[in-house]
């Protein structure tokens, strides 16, 4: 038998199945668009045709209770939090940066939350602020964070709003500022964005979709934070907790 | 963390209040269509008791912003009153309230009012924000009729016998006016009377606010911002004494009986800064699924004045509203957030850093961390709006109080 986890995000929605051994031994990752239920479905469907799945399946995000099967929900940062520490075992902080969200969480030698923060309401440091960027420069996600590896220079962005960024963007074209230190900008203005949350005091970990879809941005946190980490395929590590929560209490 | 359905025990007390309420609004519609009583204007903490002493019914804007979030309709309105000028990061209850009027909406229609009741004279006082000052200046304008100001100083550390002198001295420059436009000399014995009324129904909403220190406690905040209407429109009335006569006994009983606000509660909240007009219902509900009690707020316990004394009853009004939390420095407001955070056993602050509410809003300049420094408690910020559910994330903050109080599960 295998146990489910589903972080039901606001853009994407990601599975995870994991065995006796709480290893992740599969994942899934769709587009939630506005049917959690549909989101799920494809996911649960998929998985229950090659595994064993031992209901209730777990769930967090902002979709968590949208399911239409057995489950038990939890937040995303208490499932993240012990994902990550299930990982480190030690005192850290993660910066998570997902597609509507951008967290900071303080994680102490116990594995307990001690602090979390979250962004205002507003898209700016997410990863909808480089969706609708990239979408407007016509460049693709990969190639996004390809073309900020040739950066030369450092530029700064000022716009904390998606609109204002995007003109300001058109304004540095026009001086000449060539795209891959303006793709650089924009990723810097993002750690900000995410430095601003809270101090960051301890070891590093960096996780979301935008830290796996964007390399680019890990290598630029890692040269402010030396003592520093994104684990690949960081995005599913809250899916993965919301199971070992549920491990830990059985 | 999985949801199960909450309850909420709610206070039978409720009913009496709604005919508390009901017979302010009477009094009201019928000045306003008999002109049988003068009708003045007064914000939440203006000077209310003068302006009852001398046959004025009081009509409060905030009151009815209030009433304008908790039905939902401010974003219907607030765009109206931004159209004519009115920045959307200011008060929304100004523009939420000035939208309303501009479309010649209000709640009170459903209690037969063709309008708000037109006003004979406004009077506000600056202590709590200068916004009061330039809404009330509008409707001056609207109706032609006088406004007066009293201007209190911001971020009063000490008081000092001049700051209470002088504000004293324009709340007693405003009589000539106000009797001018009530037909009427003023009377100081009446203006006692009224004083006393506003003390004696103070200590007892005290009272009521005390007795959350019990745990568990039978209140909390959601209640007590409903049941704090008494004290904002009627403070120097026999009837908000004799309605939180009614709520103070039922509370009696409810302790006596042990019967708590949040059912199963577990953690014990405090509040500051404005409510969340639009999502009451909603947060009570969240937080009684989580076994959580708001057993204090900023708010709610801002609405003690019980420094009035008759025996001086101008220097006494200007002492108590000076001494108000809103128009203090940060480190008074630190340090009767750090007594009350005692007073009340809590276990978690929640700041609501509401867009269009600076000034009560305290996790602007560092009070947060400064406190946690010294006491240790934790805390969430939430940002949010009074009445502007533009600027709320629903789905965000509930995942941000479910984690909160997760941690503070594992503390205890």
């Amino acid at each position: 038998m295998y146990k489910l986890g589903l972080d039901l995000g606001s853009s994407y929605t990601k599975g995870v199945v994991v065995d006796n051994n709480n290893q992740i031994v599969d994942y899934q990752l769709v587009k939630t668009g506005f049917d959690y239920k549909k989101a799920t479905g494809k996911i649960i469907d998929k998985f229950s045709s090659k595994y064993q799945i031992d209901f209730p399946v777990y769930t967090c995000g902002y979709g968590r209770e949208e399911i239409e099967q057995p489950h038990i929900a939890n937040s995303e940062i208490i499932a993240l939090s012990e994902a990550v520490f299930s990982i480190y075992k030690r005192k850290c902080s993660v910066i998570d940066i997902g597609g509507q969200d951008t967290k900071y969480i303080k994680i102490n030698d116990h594995g307990q939350v001690d602090k979390f923060r979250m962004n205002r309401k507003c898209a700016a440091g997410t990863g909808s602020f480089i969706e609708e960027i990239a979408f407007r420069m016509d460049i693709s996600p990969p190639e996004f964070s390809k073309l900020a590896l040739k950066s030369t220079r450092e530029v700064r962005l000022n716009s904390y709003c998606t609109v204002f960024a995007v003109s300001e963007i058109v304004g540095m074209v026009k001086k000449g500022i060539v795209i891959p230190d303006i793709i650089n900008g924009i990723y810097n203005s993002i750690i900000s964005r995410c430095t601003e949350l809270s101090p960051v005091e301890d070891f590093l970990v960096i996780t979301g979709g935008v830290p796996d879809n964007h390399p680019a941005i890990v290598s630029l946190f890692k040269k402010t934070f030396k003592d520093s980490e994104s684990p690949p395929r960081s995005q599913f590590l809250a899916a993965l907790g919301c199971v070992l929560l549920n491990n830990q209490h059985k | 963390m999985t949801q199960t359905q909450s309850a909420i025990i709610k206070l039978e007390s409720a009913q009496e209040l709604r005919i508390t309420m009901d017979q302010y609004f009477a009094r009201l519609k019928d000045a306003a269509e008999t002109g049988n009583k003068k009708i003045a204007w007064c914000t939440s903490v203006g000077p209310a008791e003068l302006l009852y002493s001398m046959g004025f019914e009081v009509y409060f804007p905030e009151n009815h912003g209030a009433m304008l979030g908790s039905g939902k309709q401010a974003d219907k309105y607030i765009p109206t009153a931004v159209a004519q000028g009115y920045s959307p990061d200011i008060c929304s209850y100004l523009t939420s309230d000035i939208g309303a009027f501009l479309q010649n909406e209000t709640p009170l229609q459903k209690s037969g009012f063709k309008s708000v009741p037109n006003p004979d004279i406004l009077v506000y006082n600056t202590n709590q924000c200068r916004e009061v000052g330039d809404w009330f200046s509008f409707y001056g304008k609207h109706f032609n009729v006088p406004v007066l100001g009293i201007h209190t100083p911001l971020s009063i550390n000490e008081l000092t016998p001049g700051i209470i002198k002088n504000v004293a001295r324009q709340i007693e420059n405003i009589v000539p006016e106000l009797e001018k436009v009530a037909d009427q000399k003023f009377n100081i014995d009446k203006f006692r009377e009224t004083i006393e009324l506003s003390r004696a129904g103070c200590v007892l909403w005290e009272k009521v606010l005390a007795k959350a220190k019990t745990r568990p406690s039978p209140i909390n905040f959601f209640d007590a911002a409903i049941h704090m209407g008494p004290i904002v429109v009627m403070r120097g009335t026999q009837y908000a004494i004799d309605y939180y006569k009614v709520l103070l006994t039922e509370l009696e009983e409810r302790i006596a009986n042990k019967i708590s606000a949040v059912p199963d509660e577990k953690f014990r909240i405090y509040w500051d800064g404005m409510p969340l007009w639009y999502q009451l219902s909603n947060m009570a509900k969240l937080f009684a699924r989580l076994d959580s009690c708001i057993v204090a707020s900023t708010y709610c316990n801002s609405w003690v004045f019980n420094d009035l004394d008759p025996a001086d009853p101008f220097t006494s009004s200007a002492y108590a509203y000076c001494k108000l939390f809103i128009v203090r420095s940060d480190t008074v407001k630190e340090n009767i957030l750090e007594k009350l955070m005692i007073d009340f056993s809590v276990d978690g602050i929640i700041y609501h850093d509401s867009k269009t509410c600076q000034r009560n809003s305290n996790n602007h300049y560092g009070m947060q961390t400064r406190l946690f420094e010294k006491n240790s408690i934790p805390y969430l910020e939430i940002n949010g709006d009074l009445n502007d559910p533009r600027c709320f994330s629903e789905e965000q903050s509930i995942v941000a109080v479910e984690t909160f109080i997760h941690q503070l599960s594992n503390r205890s």
